[in-house]
């Protein structure tokens, strides 16, 4: 990220001037970045400038976060991270069903801060989502196509559901799902009974077969009261 | 009813002694053309109109007189009161059976017609009553207008109804040792002219013995409670049945008009305590927004400086020690305002366990935490707020990791039965008896803690208030060769 042309476009949208300037410090010269004080003002920088990342304040004077969130998700695939006061769950959980990527609790370190865009960023280039045929992370190397899973080259004998579970969090490494994706990832489209309210107990079982100690889980990571979140590359090799 | 209204006037007697004679004479003069069965028919139907219009007793004196003037004028021998033909004893016999019933039968119609309207009257009056009490703007009102007419209707000097609750609170005026007893027995007390007691065993106004009575006290009754007294008050109190009858009718509207007051100052009560509650909640989430926003600004600085100035580290530890005070506080109000969790369900304890070791990976700094999971190869479900019981574990965990600096930390889960135990266990020096309970109380410190344990004393409350709220429960237990287990207890669950 040093080199000045592949230098990423950052637009903060907060009414703070001093979280913006400290969001602006923290990049230093690995970035630029673009404010915007309001929601509407923010959303027009977003179409105008097409940034490569956006971090959202949820405590704007005119439009609430989950609306600005919602607004740029119908026409742009831009990573969105949310920075909250309120560390309410179902108010992440809202936000990420509402299409932000990740979000920070205030108060947030700036190392934090840094390695969740790094991260965002990444993922945004990479954009593994489609046409990826095999996802390698750590130990684990999930073949799309033959629909296996090899764990240190052996294969793991995995029930249709959580090939199905494993593969949804793979795809989505470094970033925490909520109930409700996951659900609509693996069970959309499928006769399910009580299929929703057992998605821990399915999480569990899966972790019976990829950890090494399901109870200090190196790759599915519980984010209590929003949902589960697969350790991305950057989390794995950092 | 009272009959005596009934008493006929003079002028009534006078008018039916004319008829009946103008009714003789017309006879007499029909005498030679008509058989005397036109004469008895004639006469019943005297009788009736009498009875109808003027009253039994004129309908009874019509009926004599008929008797005797149908006898004398009518049978033979005329102008005797003998009878010459034997068949006649039987004509008048039964002229005298039947205009006799008639007269009573057309008595006792009038009298329950009378009867029927006095209730009417009663009913129309209740019902009024009853629309008057809901209605009244202010439930005061009802009580006042409710005693307004019984005091009208029994002619009373006094007439209150006292509620239960403005008797027991009126700290002023100390509360009637009497109205108290109503209240407490849900029996009537009567007052006696001579200045004694009398204390019934019924509620309601009794039918009798209230001949020498001046004050009468009277429970009323909701549901199964006594939810105020009616005092009715008059230096010599008459009451009719009737009225008796009124008053034990009128006693439930009073009561309801009661509870009416009640409800009234519950509902202004709770609607004190909602708008207090909101404020609170507002004030909460102000706090929260305006105290994190500049610490994240703090923490931004120190770690701008980090590299030039050592004491910029020391800010920015600091900073995160405030946060967590804060959020200490917001849940610690949020716990004790009663706000009940809304995210039980199903959850697994591996979710529970691995996210709480998750989080105090840093505060236990490499201190081992050792888990036994008692799970038989299955697994431990149950129905809790993952969130808020991840937060109870990490609670223990960091206090345990902060009392007992030496040892392992040792988390136990087990089902036992209906429950899920969750033991977190040190080697520390355990808690003194007296403090055992006490050290779940917001702020308590135990004496004899180690003088570098930082925390804001807060964790254990918030950790069983948490506990609590989701149905659960945290206990302290001695550990047995020294230290402490704590017990938390969250509902188990079985797949279906």
């Amino acid at each position: 990220m040093s080199h000045p042309k592949s230098m990423p476009l950052i637009l903060i949208i907060d009414d703070e001037p001093p979280i913006r300037r400290a969001v602006r410090n923290a990049f230093g010269d690995a970035a630029r970045v673009i404010e915007a004080a309001t929601g509407s003002d923010g959303i027009d920088q977003t179409a105008a400038s097409r940034p490569d990342l956006v971090i959202l304040d949820l405590g704007l004077p005119d439009i609430s976060g989950l609306d600005v969130c919602r607004e740029v998700r119908r026409w742009s695939p831009v990573p969105i991270l949310v920075l909250s006061a309120r560390h309410a769950d179902a108010e992440k959980v809202a936000l990420l069903d509402g299409g932000a990527d990740d979000y920070l609790t205030k108060p947030f370190s700036t190392t934090e801060l840094q390695a969740r865009v790094r991260a965002l960023l990444r993922r945004a280039a990479a954009s593994p989502e489609t046409g990826a045929t095999s996802i390698t992370i750590g130990e684990l190397s999930l073949d799309v196509s033959a629909r296996t899973l090899r764990r240190q080259g052996e294969l793991v004998h995995l029930t249709p559901t959580e090939w199905d579970l494993l593969r949804a969090l793979m795809t989505h490494a470094g970033r925490t799902l909520t109930h409700q994706q996951l659900f609509h990832e693996v069970w959309s489209g499928r006769q399910y009974g009580d299929a929703q309210q057992y998605l821990r107990v399915y999480v569990a079982q899966l972790r019976r077969k990829v950890e090494t100690d399901p109870l200090r889980p190196r790759y599915i990571t519980t984010e209590p009261g929003v949902g589960y979140r697969f350790i991305g590359l950057t989390d794995a090799t950092g | 009813m009272p009959l005596d209204k009934w008493a006929p006037a003079g002028w009534h007697w006078l008018l039916w002694a004319l008829i009946a004679s103008g009714v003789t004479l017309l006879l007499l003069l029909l005498r030679p053309s008509l058989d005397k069965s036109h004469f008895a028919l004639t006469y019943l139907l005297l009788v009736l109109a009498g009875s109808a219009v003027g009253g039994h007793r004129i309908g009874f004196a019509l009926a004599v007189a008929s008797f005797l003037l149908f006898d004398w004028f009518f049978l033979p021998p005329y102008g005797t009161l003998g009878i010459a033909n034997a068949a006649d004893w039987l004509v008048l016999a039964t002229f005298a059976i039947v205009s006799g019933v008639a007269a009573q039968l057309v008595h006792r119609l009038r009298r329950e017609a009378a009867s029927a309207r006095e209730r009417t009257i009663e009913v129309d009056r209740f019902a009024a009553l009853g629309a008057s009490t809901l209605n009244v703007a202010n439930a005061r009102d009802a009580l006042s207008a409710i005693t307004d007419v019984i005091s009208q209707r029994l002619r009373l000097e006094t007439c209150r109804i006292h509620p239960m609750l403005s008797t027991l609170r009126s700290g002023s005026s100390a509360p009637d040792s009497l109205i108290a007893w109503v209240i407490a027995n849900g029996c009537t007390a009567i007052g006696i002219r001579d200045g004694t007691t009398r204390l019934t065993s019924a509620s309601g106004l009794p039918d009798a013995g209230l001949d020498d009575a001046c004050r009468v006290l009277l429970p009323l009754h909701v549901r199964d409670r006594v939810a105020g007294v009616l005092e009715i008050a008059a230096n010599r109190l008459t009451i009719a049945p009737a009225e008796t009858r009124f008053l034990n009718a009128l006693i439930p509207y009073a009561a309801l008009a009661v509870e009416r007051v009640e409800l009234e100052a519950t509902a202004g009560h709770a609607e004190q305590l909602r708008e207090s509650d909101r404020l609170k909640n507002a004030l909460l989430a102000s706090v929260s927004h305006d105290l994190r926003t500049p610490l994240t600004t703090i923490m931004a600085v120190a770690h701008d400086l980090g590299g030039k100035d050592p004491r910029a580290a020391l800010i920015e530890e600091e900073a995160g020690r405030l946060n967590r005070m804060v959020g200490d506080l917001l849940d610690l109000s949020r716990v004790q305002s009663g706000t009940s969790l809304t995210a039980v369900e199903l959850n697994a304890v591996d979710d529970l366990v691995g996210a709480a070791l998750q989080r105090v990976a840093g505060a236990t700094s490499g201190r081992d935490v050792r888990v036994t999971l008692e799970d038989g190869g299955t697994l431990l479900l149950g129905t809790f707020d993952l969130a808020a019981s991840v937060r109870i574990l990490v609670n223990l965990i960091e206090n345990a990791a902060k009392h007992a600096p030496d040892g392992s930390i040792e988390l136990d889960v087990a089902r036992r039965g209906a429950w899920l135990e969750l033991r977190v266990s040190d080697r520390g020096r355990g808690v003194d008896e007296l403090d055992r309970d006490r050290i779940f109380a917001p702020f308590y410190r135990p004496s004899g803690t180690l003088p570098d344990v930082q925390g804001s004393g807060l964790g254990l409350a918030i950790a069983r208030g948490l506990a609590e709220s989701q149905g659960g429960a945290l206990t302290y237990l001695p550990r047995p060769g020294g230290g402490s287990s704590f017990i938390l207890k969250l509902a188990a669950a079985d797949l279906a």
